[in-house]
């Protein structure tokens, strides 16, 4: 029952994020062959960073499996995903006006955080590998093949990597009463991360968004255990704080 | 759902702040919060059947009782039901845990007389029919007078007076002393003197261990008439808090 209860109370949540990356997703295929009718028109480089952005990115979708990783792994899954984990990771006990009535109930409160916990992880992994699924099965409809091993590993490494965001957001919710300051402030620590990544250009190799693209997968083929590992390691340590916080806490 | 600042207590002979005992100690107890804390979002049968989930006692024959006697619509939404309606659900899934202790924290609040006379009712019956242990708390001195055992008054964290509501009405007594001037400023030493209060001609003391002794010593006083008359709890709480002050 109490996994039913923390299903129903982020179904809403998990459900239009689900459709909204379905849609992204969906979305990211179909216009692929006009993506492609743009290519050619990339702008010679001029010596500044914009244009060779542009110019890096356009390499990167010379092939359809390239394109799908710029678009996708790299950018609208991640970003998407990340605002997800973070939402999921919200809520709570200090949320919710039941609170004495939860904790009434003959269950301990390391109980009560590990079922809200493993449903928000099982959410995420569903909207990690659901839409992305639906790339090597819509790919037919531009003319275009993508493995399906390569969507599922890339996925694993939304995930696994991004359940870091999710943690903290479940680590803010013990101690903040409301969902926006853990949402806010977590989307906070991922901008952080990001402006962090692009100030060191450390992205492809050692940030977490990196990690969570399978930077590494795409161009040699090896998966990024180091990251993945410590991403992992780090979820943990953050779920582990946020369950003693809440058992501890007086209400 | 908050640790102890001091002391110690033991229900069910375990410790009640150790976590995994206060799991055993919640899977015989039945517990309404003040505020009739339920989830908003499910129906009336939906929270009947989520709580029932927790307890191997719970007692199906009471859950359709109550069901109907307190008239609970079984397809509203509990964030729509009124605040009568509320306690009597809360009450409902107190009441049908199989539950050895109940602890209720002011059941009867912002209750109208008519629910307030049915939800003692039901409290009452259900613990003689169940040997059921009540324990609550309230403000409403004179609903703890109509069904309590035993009583505790509680001041600022102290307890100043615990014990069996009969026995506390045995042995607590006013007793008004007149003198034909100003009552003497007489410290009274018989063992159970709660209060002394002088005004005017009166002299009244409460006294928690019966009138015979306070009687004796104030024969030395001469006064020109005494009147010894029994303590309601109200009476008693009122004079208790007031000494305490």
């Amino acid at each position: 029952m109490l996994w039913r209860k923390a299903w129903v109370e982020t179904r809403w949540r998990a459900l239009i994020g689900l459709g909204i990356l379905l849609c992204a997703a969906g979305a990211m295929v179909l216009v692929y062959p006009q993506v492609m009718r743009l290519v050619p028109s990339v702008p010679p480089d001029d010596g500044s960073t914009i244009t060779r952005q542009i110019r890096e990115a356009a390499a990167l979708m010379r092939d359809y499996r390239g394109y799908v990783f710029a678009q996708w792994f790299r950018q609208s899954l991640p970003q998407l995903w990340t605002i997800m984990a973070a939402l999921l990771g919200s809520g709570g006990l200090l949320t919710q006006g039941t609170a004495l009535f939860t904790l009434s109930l003959p269950v301990s409160r390391e109980q009560l955080s590990r079922v809200r916990a493993i449903v928000g992880l099982g959410e995420l992994l569903a909207l990690a590998i659901v839409p992305t699924l639906l790339v090597p099965l819509l790919s037919p409809a531009v003319g275009e093949s993508y493995p399906l091993g390569d969507a599922l590993l890339h996925a694993l490494c939304v995930f696994v990597a991004g359940t870091v965001f999710f943690s903290v957001a479940f680590l803010l919710s013990t101690a903040f009463a409301d969902v926006w300051r853990p949402l806010l402030l977590t989307l906070a620590v991922a901008v952080a991360l990001v402006s962090v990544e692009q100030l060191l250009r450390t992205r492809a190799v050692h940030g977490i968004f990196g990690v969570m693209s399978g930077d590494s997968y795409f161009r040699t083929g090896r998966l990024p255990w180091l990251g993945l590992s410590a991403s992992a390691l780090v979820s943990l340590v953050l779920l582990w704080i946020g369950t003693v916080s809440i058992a501890r806490r007086d209400f | 759902m908050v640790r102890p600042s001091g002391g110690s207590a033991r229900v069910f002979e375990l410790p009640a702040d150790v976590p995994a005992s206060s799991v055993e100690i919640r899977r015989r107890t039945g517990f309404v919060s003040e505020d009739k804390d339920l989830i908003d979002y499910m129906t009336v049968a939906e929270i009947v059947r989520f709580t029932s989930a927790f307890y191997p006692r719970w007692r199906r024959d009471l859950e359709q009782t109550y069901l109907r006697r307190f008239e609970l619509p079984p397809d509203r939404k509990v964030k729509l039901l009124s605040r009568g309606t509320r306690t009597k659900l809360a009450l409902l899934l107190a009441l049908c845990r199989g539950a050895e202790l109940l602890v209720l924290d002011e059941p009867t609040s912002g209750l109208d007389p008519a629910m307030i006379e049915g939800v003692l009712q039901a409290l009452v019956a259900h613990a003689a029919g169940e040997g059921t242990t009540v324990f609550f708390s309230s403000h409403q001195i004179a609903e703890v007078d109509q069904i309590a055992d035993r009583v505790a008054i509680i001041e600022r964290g102290r307890t100043l007076v615990a014990g069996a509501l009969d026995d506390l009405r045995e042995r607590y007594r006013r007793v008004q002393l007149v003198f034909d001037g100003a009552a003497p400023a007489a410290p009274f030493r018989a063992p159970g003197v709660v209060r002394v209060r002088r005004q005017g001609r009166v002299l009244t003391v409460l006294s928690s261990d019966g009138a015979e002794r306070v009687l004796d010593e104030a024969r030395a006083l001469a006064p020109v008439a005494t009147d010894v008359a029994p303590m309601s709890l109200k009476d008693i709480f009122l004079e208790t808090v007031a000494a305490e002050e």
